[in-house]
């Protein structure tokens, strides 16, 4: 059975080149993408997709409130904070409602090894090695 | 302002005819005059109306003239109004010593010369004049300089919101599709695997710069998450480009604080430690933020350099770096209504912002 994501991110740019790098993986698939917090929480119940990839600052609800919803819907369903300000502060709230891993979106590279290890480990609460978390301005 | 605008002056004798004589003497100045025959009368006007000069007689039954003027300078309201005492009686310098010391600026003698009165009276009433129209001008631009700094802020948050929503969609783009590139490495050839690998390095370094100037100019977190994680995100970064040991203790229990407050200690923070960067060669600093029991919050940024030269810290108009940073603060705490102290010397600065913040400040963090 294929993998499928939910994409969350206000820019349409990032959706479609985040859809680019996901589906070149034959094993992924998109199914469905949110460009706010509050329409990607509605897509999550309706959808309940594999994993989320969800960006921080957006309209309306941020990240991180969106992915606390989310967890009150079904907590077992990982969630991965694609952010331009990963930093140890973000990514300390990100742990705290659920997010499993906190992602740069400059340095995405790492990003597909990281969903990889994070959908192999099942339901494992894992932070990712991502190289930029730590890295403030 | 150039526009004669009538200030009041009371004139305060027991004896009607004395009160008719001081108006004859004074209508010419073209004011607004109030007679009162007692002092009781005389406190009835003080109280409704602003008074600039108060013309009264030392004599008079019940309230004499020194108890009139003790009950006067009792009030602040009163600060600018000019007493002028009238005697025939208690000439001595005791007497006048008396009456300068209950805030009379002046002490007349009977017979009074018309013309003399006239010119005193005019000088003070023209000073009160002058006083409320600096006190005016004073307000607005307080006003103006309270809603530059809101517009400094606004425009601040927009151009890093702009950049953010411009700029870093592009780069993440750029940054995800070298990865796939990347990810099919093994098609090309060593030059190109070469520019591929600078390009992520050049993608890094762009997307850096471009999120330190958004920074700068606005914390996203301050928005998102608050001031502490804001601060604190600051700090890390300030101490990579700066080279100064940054120590940061924030109680915990601070939570969030009203919109305009915490982008004002986040600025004051900021302001402080650029200062530490560039005026005091210090290698280290400490942000402290916490709150007091008398309901406020304290930010306090100390550092273990050369110090402010005083001159910086008293004006806060000189053109220099300092001066207008040190100048901001002030603007920002006083906004708050808060206090903003400096203490300097050869071996560090410490500054020490009291901000009142009721029951706000200690919430869930």
């Amino acid at each position: 059975m294929r993998t499928r994501f939910l994409i969350v991110d206000d820019s349409d740019l990032v959706r479609r080149s985040l859809r680019m790098v996901l589906q070149a993986n034959p094993d992924w698939e998109i199914c469905g993408e949110a460009a706010d917090g509050v329409s990607a929480v509605e897509m999550f119940k309706e959808l309940r997709p594999n994993i989320v990839i969800l960006d921080f600052q957006m309209p309306g609800i941020n990240g991180i409130e969106t992915a606390r919803r989310m967890a009150e819907i079904a907590p077992a369903i990982p969630v991965v904070l694609f952010t331009q300000h990963a930093s140890a502060d973000l990514e300390r709230h990100a742990l705290e409602v659920g997010i499993r891993s906190v992602v740069s979106k400059t340095n995405a590279f790492p990003m597909v090894g990281m969903i990889e290890a994070l959908l192999e480990s099942g339901d494992s609460n894992t932070t990712s090695d991502h190289s930029d978390s730590k890295n403030p301005d | 302002m150039a526009e004669h605008q009538k200030v009041n002056i009371l004139m305060v004798d027991d004896q009607p005819g004395k009160l008719v004589t001081y108006e004859a003497i004074l209508n010419e100045l073209d004011e607004n005059l109030i007679q009162a025959r007692s002092g009781k009368e005389a406190l009835d006007h003080l109280l409704k109306t602003n008074v600039a000069v108060v013309l009264m007689d030392v004599s008079m039954p019940e309230l004499d003239g020194f108890e009139l003027a003790d009950m006067i300078r009792q009030h602040p309201r009163f600060q600018n109004t000019a007493i002028i005492f009238i005697s025939a009686v208690h000439l001595t310098d005791i007497d006048r010593l008396k009456a300068y010391q209950r805030g009379a600026v002046d002490y007349i003698a009977v017979p009074i010369v018309p013309e003399l009165l006239r010119a005193k009276v005019r000088v003070f009433a023209d000073l009160h004049r002058k006083t409320y129209q600096l006190e005016m001008l004073n307000r607005d631009l307080r006003t103006l300089s309270a809603r530059l700094i809101t517009t400094q802020d606004e425009e601040r948050r927009r151009i890093a919101r702009d950049l953010h929503d411009s700029v870093g969609p592009l780069l993440a783009a750029l940054s995800m599709n070298n990865g796939l590139v990347h990810q099919q490495a093994e098609k090309l050839g060593p030059q190109a695997v070469e520019a591929l690998r600078q390009n992520s390095e050049l993608i890094e370094q762009l997307s850096k710069q471009t999120r330190t100037i958004s920074h700068l100019l606005h914390p996203p977190l301050l928005d998102e998450i608050g001031l502490l994680p804001a601060i604190r995100m600051f700090a890390e970064g300030f101490g990579e480009r700066s080279n100064v040991k940054v120590t940061v203790e924030l109680s915990p229990e601070i939570g969030r604080l009203p919109p305009t407050m915490e982008i004002s200690i986040f600025r004051i923070v900021q302001e402080c430690l650029t200062n530490v960067y560039r005026h005091s060669e210090s290698k280290t600093a400490l942000i402290r933020i916490s709150p007091t029991r008398d309901k406020s919050l304290t930010v306090q940024v100390s550092d273990e350099g050369k110090g402010i030269p005083l001159d910086s810290r008293v004006s806060t108009l000189v053109g220099n770096s300092h001066g207008v940073g040190l100048s901001g603060m002030r603007e920002r705490v006083r906004e708050l209504g808060g206090t903003l102290d400096i203490q300097s010397n050869g071996n560090g600065t410490t500054v020490t912002a009291s901000l009142p913040v009721g029951n706000m400040a200690v919430v869930s963090a």
